[in-house]
């Protein structure tokens, strides 16, 4: 007898279909699948929700008395067993699952199953994928010389089991097209094919597939899904979706595939490359793996609610990505169906819970912690400039003795200067004049014009003042009200207080002196900022001595730019009593030296007249020369270094950042979070993992680095099943376990036990070989089988889970585009960079947000592989949504296909493919004399094969009733082939160059265009 | 349910082949509706930004007498506030400058910046006493459209598709459509309209105001229709051969969406060919509802949607939130929205279609009593506040002239028959045919829906 299941458990289907009557029920295969289905929910791990002292998850407990001899399963007996008592019930109260949950009753056949189990037995095994996997025996099969590998026995016993034949080997050109679009993600050339055709020799094939992996393409092919498992993007992804920079990271993926770098490494820079000793620059880059979580920068949030979601985030992705384990049903109760209880969850949590970081984040670029990560050459050019600045200040150094002479002859003279010196260096505003303030009068000192200061400037404002009251503004370009917009220096309570406001609620930063100052006395005051959107750098002198300050609020990270003036006196609502003169602002953050003699009452001619000096009076002194008495070779040194400056720091600027993970000094204590809600605390936990899962190696420290170290230790059940199956479903369309993301009790039972274990086992005892466990999966007969259905197999094993037959797919949503660049020619290959922005149709970013609208790249921008494409969250791009990518706004590791009209029109009307049609025409037509010679040139180029007859009768027809309409209609083929920036080839003849863009078109959008078969 | 399986695998069924939302008739799950259905459909009338219950509808005359004082803390009640407003230093109480009248038979309360919405107001439901628990746009809004403030979930659209199919042959089942104030407003995410976990076939398709209404619809410059039947005819005689070779479902279902893309390149742009809608038309929804990307215009293609089977209509009008100014900015948006609003339900009732079209009016959180921003004697702004405010239903089986819930005097908090997102939600589902704890999706080993684990159907305004 077949069991066939309801199809609540149709997935399961391959799996149950093994279990014939007569044959041993396997716990595992059989019975965990309807029991956590059914009862695990209320008799299961959550000892929250359990809804009675039965506990069908535990075998113990299963059996244990529950009290007058009842028990959940009697060994042997299943008349006496209360699962079957109440699952058979047909009085409604009773029944199990309850009705009154909306469940149905279980099917006859689970029915049976379960009978015949606790007859046999009720014997438990523990949940298949938490036992470390382990190698089984080649299966016996028949037909042995079928079977390239270990792979094809597996699979092969498993079909004769089945009474099942497998397909033969797929013709060669589509085997080297699948082949290839699969480890590349690019189709081959025709000359490959050729090539691959006529190669009869022993190993041709293995020796495509050397070539393949070797290639940087399958570098780029590789990381593309590990982006979207990684969540990556170019922006911040909640509401205005800022952008940020990650690409270097991004880079980084694709040098460890190209590298082949052993997936441990992998794992253990990723998540912890910052804690290795002697951490290198591109192993704290891998560190941005756990930074490319969504982050917000919506004003008004509260800041830990958002900073316990990015740490939820890590946790959750952490778990689907090595462990394939549903840890986020954690977050809120203990899990219903696996055996992870709250606790876990956050003790998981607290490796992640030791950045210092904020929930609240900036809205226009990296938010901390990041680092410059020069690439090679960058790093080689700035060590140039910074030897620059050397060999500059080398040369003023040298010229210590000329200046200090100079330096004495210029103070006789300077004994005779009228004028004092102010500093002329970035000063913007200089107001001598002040004079009284009567608590009402303002003074307008500039227009909003000059002088604008935005959030990210540095600046410095002095002043001399004398209050009579503790209340007042001295100088501001601010909105005229309390709470206003802009820059302002303020006595409040008599403490000078300095007030950077975009929006007074969240955005801005306010600080001031710890003290009061003395009123009724003339004093110097200054404020310096050095526009690096910290308050702490913030500083506030009172006659040159730096005041101790308090922040009062710190979130200095939102441009600003009031049209307001400059005013002496008034701003913030506020007016002054006393005197103000002596008003400068400069737009440069002065050094604290500077500010001391800034701050100076006495004129230069004084200081030079005077015998003892003071520090701050010989600064004035020497800064007063440098400007206005330093001879030539003086100045030209000094110029020269201050160029070389500039052109370093200038050149620094350029270096691209990427944010990474760091560990605060002190931990940060962790608490179990009722509900999942961060503002309800329960009980403290120190970082740990999943007891269910392994056990920790005491000499792992307890942090990140432990953590790495754990998931890809020897004994790790999960993350060699988890990694190879997803390799599995990146070429066989759909993984060995198709729930990819979930190995625990309510995921699907692997179609192939033993083949997954194999292969999980096999990539532990290579170290982790990533390239060698791929080229063993397209080594395999298996894999190199015919795609063809054989009769009644569409019907009989729709998707392919019995590995009848090769796969045949539609092709992932990037290698769409990809690939019709590059069979027209258009596709720029160049590995890593900046993201570029390729064509969208305009305002798509206008319609949902304020802001810029998105702005296509001119040139190569427009035809580099889609892995480099920009991608704003929030809206992301269209043409890759339409053929299912994630949007890459939470980890997604399950691939989709769907078929839909919008496809359709994606792939007829986007200039991407209209444009890329147009360029495959032109190749056609130079490719050859005739129509025939040309289509058949198109079919080997696209397609790798020959057209048939069919086929070439169609699109020959089409391309003289196409030649024929533009033959006619000279302004709409000049229309036509005018589509997208590339220039076209003036040697085709207009209505040809139409025409045969019309049968490219066709090309690209014909199904095995777009299917991997 | 496997994809292959779900299309059929003969040329003969390929006119029911299906698209993204674009499920055909034959489309939706087995076992729904779960009930009678009361509407075939909804359009969803969503105010981004959280317009202010009180100066719409939650009349609150006795805040005159305590203007300027502060929120007692006896009201707030421990109430975390938006980071904007922790810092505020007092929380002056601002009553609506606004003036309100009940209205029709029913007496409900409706301010004067809804003129028009005050005259149907006896078709309306109001539902003063909505409550929920995100108090920043991005997370609230996805909480309403997706009921879960993390990304990752499905649309309510995406549900409604993925669970009933769609009655349009040559439509999308789920359409979008965005207008904005004059200021732009808070931004909006693909999200509010995606499919989540569920296959992206079920994501809403946005129409559009500028360029193609609908995504790569129109052909290319210089590429005809003529041209494109020459083109879908050997396209289709090519992957016939494809078919005849490989037997692959897909080939046959890829076959089905070219025409099935054809046929929206026609049915789209007779949707928004608005030639044939009468003066009387234009009169009822205001002479911008010729203009594309106005709120009236899309309120007008919403009516036409209705009426080709669209089971999903989802608009936004942006630019509700008043965090300041709110006596300038909040006319405007009412200015913009209410006659078109008002509009569309007495269109739809013209037509007979209003008894089973469900119109749902509301925004993802109301707005706080208290003074946020600048308080001078004309201006004032609120703050978002998850604790109460109103939204409206109409049609498919919602009872006409009825204000549920009652708010505390300072509309702070909800004292009567509070309704939160996942009851509407489970009311409006509940509308549509389906018991909301049926519509499920496995995903992660867990039966997700819309509703996530809570939700009742607010009976009361059931008719």
């Amino acid at each position: 007898m077949k069991v066939i299941l309801g199809r609540a458990l149709a997935g399961a289907v391959w799996v149950v279909a093994g279990c014939a009557s007569g044959a041993e029920v396997q716990f595992n295969r059989d019975i965990r699948p309807i029991l956590s289905d059914k009862c695990f929910a209320c008799h299961g791990p959550d000892a929250g929700n359990r809804k009675s002292k039965l506990r069908l998850d535990v075998e113990a407990e299963a059996k244990a008395d529950l009290g007058g001899g009842r028990r959940g399963i009697v060994a042997g007996d299943p008349d006496k067993s209360g699962v079957m008592q109440r699952v058979v019930s047909t009085n409604k109260t009773l029944r199990m699952p309850p009705a009154y949950l909306g469940h149905a009753a279980l099917t006859a056949e689970q029915i049976d199953i379960l009978q015949r189990w606790i007859a046999e037995g009720g014997r438990y095994q523990s949940h298949w994928s938490f036992v470390p996997p382990v190698k089984a025996e080649l299966p016996a099969v028949r037909d042995a010389g079928w079977a390239l590998n270990a792979v094809d026995r597996f699979v092969l016993a498993r079909l004769e089991k089945e009474g099942l034949t497998p397909s033969g080997r797929a013709d060669k050109a589509r085997l080297l097209r699948r082949v290839t679009l699969d480890l590349t993600g690019l189709a081959p050339t025709p000359e490959e094919t050729r090539a691959f055709v006529a190669d009869e020799a022993e190993g041709a094939y293995e020796r495509v597939v050397e070539r393949l992996l070797a290639s940087p393409r399958y570098a780029e092919r590789m990381a593309i899904r590990w982006l979207e498992a990684a969540r990556y993007a170019d922006t911040n992804g909640y509401q205005s979706d800022g952008p940020r920079d990650m690409w270097r990271w991004r880079d980084w993926v694709i040098e460890a595939f190209h590298k082949n770098k052993p997936f441990d490494e992998f794992t253990v820079e990723q998540i912890a490359g910052d804690l290795l000793p002697g951490a290198r620059l591109d192993q704290k880059i891998a560190t941005g793996f756990q930074r490319n979580h969504r982050t917000s920068a919506e004003g008004g949030i509260v800041d830990e609610e958002f900073r316990v979601e990015y740490v939820a985030d890590r946790t959750e992705t952490t778990a689907t990505v090595w462990l394939g384990a549903t840890l986020g049903c954690a977050r809120c109760h203990d899990h219903k169906y696996d055996p992870f209880p709250q606790k876990d969850f956050y003790r998981l949590f607290a490796f992640y819970n030791n950045v210092p970081e904020k929930g609240f984040v900036y809205n226009f670029g990296n938010e901390e912690p990041f680092i410059k990560a020069p690439l090679p050459e960058q790093a080689r050019r700035l060590a140039e400039l910074e030897e620059a600045v050397r060999v500059a200040q080398g040369r003023l150094d040298g010229l210590a003795e000329v200046a200090r002479k100079a330096e004495r002859s210029w103070e006789k003279r300077a004994r005779e200067l009228r004028e004092d010196w102010v500093p002329s260096e970035a000063l913007g505003l200089r107001a001598d004049g002040g004079g009284e303030f009567d608590g009402k009068r303002e003074l307008e000192i500039a227009p909003s014009t000059e002088v604008r200061l935005n959030f990210r400037d540095p600046f410095t404002f002095a002043a001399w003042i004398e209050p009579r009251e503790g209340k007042g503004a001295i100088v501001s370009k601010a909105e005229d009200y309390w709470e206003g917009t802009g820059h302002g220096l303020y006595l409040v309570d008599g403490k000078l207080r300095l007030h950077v406001v975009f929006r007074w609620t969240d955005l801005g930063f306010r600080v001031e002196t710890e003290e009061a100052i003395p009123l009724g006395a003339r004093q110097h005051v200054a404020v310096t900022y050095d526009g690096s959107m910290k308050a702490r750098n913030a500083r506030i002198y009172v006659n040159g001595r730096p005041m101790k300050m308090k922040i009062l609020f710190d979130q200095g990270i939102w441009p600003l730019d009031p049209k307001e003036p400059w005013r002496v006196g008034a701003g913030g609502g506020l007016r002054f009593t006393g005197k103000i003169d002596g008003v400068r602002v400069w737009r440069r953050e002065m050094a604290a030296s500077e500010v001391a003699a800034v701050a100076l009452a006495e004129p230069v001619s004084a200081i030079a007249r005077k015998k003892e000096r003071t520090a701050a009076e010989r600064e004035k002194l020497r800064l007063a020369f440098l400007e206005w008495g330093a001879p030539e070779e003086l100045r030209e040194a000094r110029a020269l270094l201050g160029q070389a400056r500039i052109a370093r720091d200038e050149y620094y600027e350029t270096i691209p950042t990427v944010m990474v993970m760091e560990e605060r000094a002190e931990r940060r204590p962790t608490y179990l979070l009722k509900r999942g809600a961060y503002d309800a605390p329960g009980e403290a936990v120190e970082p740990a993992v999943p007891a269910a899962l392994g056990a920790w190696n005491p000499e792992w420290p307890r942090n990140r680095l432990g953590l790495a170290k754990w998931l890809v230790a020897r004994d790790n059940p999960l993350t060699a099943r988890v990694t190879v199956n997803r390799f599995w479903q990146m070429l066989f369309g759909v993984g060995l376990v198709k729930t990819v993301e979930d190995f625990g009790s309510q995921g699907e039972a692997p179609s192939h036990p033993e083949l997954l274990d194999w292969l999980a086992a096999e990539f532990l005892e290579s170290g982790w070989d990533v390239k060698r466990i791929i080229k063993t999966m397209v080594m395999s007969a298996t894999y190199q089988q015919e795609s063809k259905a054989a009769a009644g197999m569409e019907e009989r094993d729709p998707e392919n889970r019995l590995l009848a037959r090769g796969a045949r797919e539609r092709l992932a949503p990037e290698m769409v585009r990809d690939q019709a660049l590059q069979v027209s020619g258009l596709l720029v290959e160049k590995v890593g960079g900046p993201s570029v922005k390729p064509y969208q149709p305009e305002g798509l970013w206008k319609e949902l947000a304020s802001g810029e609208d998105y702005k296509a790249d001119k040139g190569e921008g427009l035809y580099r592989r889609t892995l480099y494409q920009y991608w704003r969250r929030t809206i992301a791009p269209p043409s890759m949504m339409n053929f299912d990518s994630p949007s890459r706004e939470t980890c997604v590791v399950r691939e989709s296909r769907t078929n839909t009209p919008l496809q359709a029109l994606n792939l007829m009307n986007d200039v991407t493919y209209v444009e890329a049609a147009r360029k495959l025409g032109e190749r056609m037509w130079k490719a050859g004399a005739t129509d025939e010679a040309r289509l058949q040139a198109g079919w080997r180029v696209a397609l790798g094969r020959e057209p048939n007859a069919r086929e070439l009768a169609a699109a020959g027809k089409a391309l003289r009733q196409f030649r024929q309409h533009y033959g006619a209609h000279a302004e709409e083929a000049r229309q036509y082939v005018s589509v997208g920036e590339s220039a076209r080839d003036e040697g085709v003849p207009l209505a040809d160059a139409a025409a045969y863009a019309a049968v490219g078109s066709l090309i690209l959008n014909l199904d095995e265009m777009v299917t991997k078969e | 349910m496997n994809r292959r399986q779900w299309f059929g695998n003969t040329l003969g069924t390929l006119g029911s082949a299906a698209m993204a939302t674009l499920e055909a008739k034959s489309g939706g799950l087995p076992g729904l509706p779960t009930h009678k259905p009361t509407a075939k459909r909804v359009i969803y009338l969503f105010m981004s930004g959280g317009p202010s219950q009180m100066e719409l509808f939650d009349y609150k005359p006795k805040l005159v007498d305590v203007a300027g004082k502060d929120l007692p803390e006896s009201v707030r009640n421990g109430q975390r506030l938006t980071q904007m407003s922790a810092t505020q230093l007092s929380f002056p109480m601002v009553p609506s400058k606004f003036s309100f009248a009940q209205r029709g038979q029913s007496g409900a309360w409706v301010s004067e910046l809804l003129p028009h919405t005050a005259k149907i107001a006896d078709k309306l439901t109001f539902i003063k006493s909505m409550h929920t628990e995100a108090i920043n746009h991005d997370p609230a809004v996805t909480f309403f459209q997706t009921g879960s403030q993390i990304a990752g979930r499905p649309s309510m659209g995406a549900w409604a598709v993925y669970g009933l199919g769609s009655e349009s042959e040559n439509l999308p089942g789920f359409v979008v459509m965005l207008s904005t104030g004059g200021g732009g407003g808070q931004p909006l995410y693909d999200r509010l309209w995606g499919s989540g976990f569920l296959p992206t076939k079920y994501q809403g398709v946005k129409f559009r105001s500028v360029g193609d209404p609908v995504l790569y619809l129109s052909n290319p410059d210089g590429f005809g229709a003529d041209n494109r039947r020459v083109f879908l005819d050997a396209l289709k005689e090519m992957n016939e051969s494809k078919w005849e070779e490989f037997g692959d479902p897909e080939t046959a279902t890829r076959m089905a969406q070219y025409e099935m893309a054809f046929r929206m390149q026609s049915s789209v742009p007779e949707l928004v060919d608005l030639s044939k809608e009468s003066e009387a038309t234009f009169q009822l929804y205001g002479e911008e509802a010729r203009k594309p990307g106005t709120y009236a215009y899309n309120c007008l293609l919403a009516r036409r949607l209705a009426e080709r089977g669209v089971r999903f209509i989802q608009l936004y009008h942006r630019d509700w939130d008043h965090h300041g100014g709110l006596p300038k900015g909040l006319p405007a948006r009412c200015k913009e929205t209410d006659q078109a609003s008002a509009a569309l339900i007495q269109d739809l009732e013209a037509r007979g279609m209003l008894e089973d079209t469900l119109v749902v009016w509301g925004g993802e959180f109301g707005r706080t009593v208290y003074c946020q921003g600048r308080l001078t004697a004309d201006s004032y702004g609120r703050d978002h506040h998850p604790r109460c405010f109103t939204v409206w239903m109409a049609g498919g089986g919602v009872k006409p002239g009825v204000s549920l819930g009652v708010t505390d005097d300072f509309s702070y908090n909800v004292v009567e028959d509070p309704v939160h997102v996942h009851d509407l939600q489970a009311t409006i589902m509940h509308c549509l045919g389906v018991e909301h704890t049926k519509l499920t999706y496995r995903f992660q080993g867990r039966y997700f829906r819309l509703t996530d684990v809570h939700g009742r159907v607010v009976k009361a305004v059931l008719s």
